[in-house]
């Protein structure tokens, strides 16, 4: 009915919430790939029953108390994978940063930009461990080998990071840079560096915090590190060196993500964290 | 031109500031060098032994394609089911990490601690531990993942959380509402397409991280990894690599289509 009934003052009905076939459609997906996950996997669910007994007990094997004397070895593994990691993280960067130039749109060629972005694509793929695995015929078995692979992973996304950071760059300045004359060099350093530069030692710094992760990682194939020291004493069953050597690397690692994640905020905000913004 | 024109104001300048950043990030660099055993003439030395192995790499072995088509569908039903058990869990828990959406301060700060100790331990630590409790195979992976999961979905859905307008849950607090009515129906579905898109990222990652977790006897491809090193099948690893490559791929694909269903 058009007319409009004055007598009684309803509030309209609320309408309808539009309904969305392709987005139910692809929810139904969703839930039917994981019924068939779970279906398909073979596991031994009875085995989680055991689960909360069996982390009390080894909890206790571990940390009540943890092996103290293992502190030494325990904080020299872990420093050898900061080691591994920072290594690494320097050695990307200085591999990624003028690839990412190059294959950043508003720089780079087209002809070099593509390969280049397949390759950073190809590389981020790949897990360092396998990268490890596949560059231990040169380098051998050693810290090294781990600080290479972790260069190499770390130049997939870095030289991703930095192509995208350089793209979205402010066009104001450099097209003032381009206007005032400068050559490319200049247009680079002058327009578009000043206003990508923090975003890009963000990164970095991020990057740092996941190789310190990473390295930890790669020493299971006996780049040494947390990796290897981990791997030999689950194999004897010595449980209190576990205990201790987990407990060393929360403590650095999150030391570690703390003062990176200060310096981020820094050069991000220009002020230090605990100034609180009012 | 005359010198007189330059009324520029002066830069002010930090190049001590500098030059200590550089010098301290330099001998950090070269303590790290040192420490890990860098050696450049290492690599020309054996420099003949990676182009043999460049080689072989280059050369896939197709045929060893059926004998990992289980451990494929392995990692493919771990990450798929660690990403839903690890997003449910996580979904909750990121509105208690967060400021905005929790308003009792002990409470918050003890979520923030648990999630720094659990992200800061490296998903292969958790997998080996477990390993060891559960036995090999792939329920200690999926375990190992969704600890893995919740530390990577609680941290960044939390942090959206923090950006998120207030205006919604301010009104709904101030008609009456309680804070998890209010979080529920003013903040939870400004925080969703966040949420859905973190999860699908968090799906891509566990099925690079479970060729990595499969090392430690967790199921997977990882576990294949592991059987082909050790006999030096490099034709065998590249084609293993080149599975990762296209399901990360593929992957990739599939969930920027989803999340643009789904959010858009």
């Amino acid at each position: 009915m058009s007319v409009i009934d004055r007598t009684t003052r309803a509030t309209p009905a609320r309408p309808r919430k539009p309904r969305n076939p392709l987005r139910t459609a692809v929810w139904v997906g969703i839930l039917a790939v994981f019924a068939l996950s779970l279906y398909g996997i073979e596991i031994r669910w009875d085995r989680l029953l055991d689960l909360p007994q069996n982390l009390v007990r080894y909890a206790g094997l571990m940390f009540a108390p943890p092996d103290v004397s293992a502190l030494g070895k325990a904080v020299s593994a872990t420093i050898e994978s900061v080691q591994m990691a920072w290594f690494g993280t320097v050695l990307g960067i200085v591999v990624s940063f003028p690839l990412s130039f190059l294959a950043a749109a508003n720089i780079g060629p087209l002809w070099l930009r593509w390969p280049l972005r397949i390759v950073f694509a190809v590389i981020r793929a790949v897990p360092e461990v396998v990268i490890a695995i596949l560059i231990l015929s040169v380098t051998g078995l050693t810290a090294f080998t781990g600080a290479l692979a972790i260069a190499i992973g770390s130049v997939g996304t870095l030289g991703k990071w930095g192509y995208e950071a350089i793209e979205g760059a402010e066009k104001g300045p450099i097209e003032a840079a381009r206007a005032a004359g400068g050559s490319t060099a200049q247009i680079v350093r002058w327009g578009l560096w000043t206003d990508v530069a923090p975003e890009v030692f963000a990164f970095w710094l991020y990057r740092f915090e996941i190789n310190v992760r990473a390295s930890a990682i790669l020493g299971l194939i006996g780049a040494g590190g947390i990796g290897s020291m981990l791997v030999d004493n689950v194999q004897y069953r010595q449980w209190g060196a576990v205990g201790m050597l987990l407990i060393v690397v929360v403590v650095i690692t999150v030391l570690i993500d703390q003062v990176s994640g200060q310096v981020r905020r820094r050069i991000i905000d220009g002020s230090w964290g605990w100034q609180r913004k009012v | 031109m005359s010198a007189s024109v330059s009324t520029r104001p002066v830069k002010p300048r930090s190049a001590w500031k500098t030059v200590v950043t550089l010098a301290v990030i330099g001998l950090i660099t070269v303590w790290a060098g040192v420490g890990v055993g860098a050696d450049l003439g290492d690599i020309i030395d054996n420099w003949g032994n990676a182009t043999g192995k460049l080689i072989q790499l280059m050369q896939p072995d197709y045929w060893f394609f059926p004998e990992t088509v289980d451990a494929i569908l392995e990692t493919l039903q771990m990450a798929v089911i660690a990403t839903a058990i690890g997003a449910a869990i996580s979904f909750p828990l990121s509105f208690a990490a967060s400021r905005v959406t929790n308003p009792n301060r002990p409470l918050l700060t003890v979520v923030r601690g648990i999630m720094n100790v659990v992200r800061a331990v490296p998903d292969l630590l958790y997998a080996a531990v477990l390993v060891a409790v559960v036995g090999t195979g792939a329920l200690s992976g999926i375990l190992a993942l969704i600890v893995f999961n919740v530390g990577i979905i609680v941290k960044l859905v939390s942090e959206a959380l923090d950006s998120v307008d207030r205006g919604p849950q301010e009104a709904a607090l101030a008609a009456g509402g309680t804070w998890i009515a209010a979080d529920r129906s003013a903040v939870a579905p400004q925080i969703f397409p966040a949420f859905v898109s973190q999860s699908l990222y968090t799906l891509e990652l566990n099925v690079r991280a479970s060729a990595v977790i499969g090392l430690v006897g967790a199921g997977g491809l990882g576990m294949l990894i592991d059987n082909v090193r050790t006999f030096y099948k490099y034709h065998q690893l590249s084609l293993i690599i080149l599975e990762i490559l296209v399901i990360v791929l593929a992957l990739e694909l599939i969930s920027s289509w989803a999340r643009r269903k789904l959010v858009g």
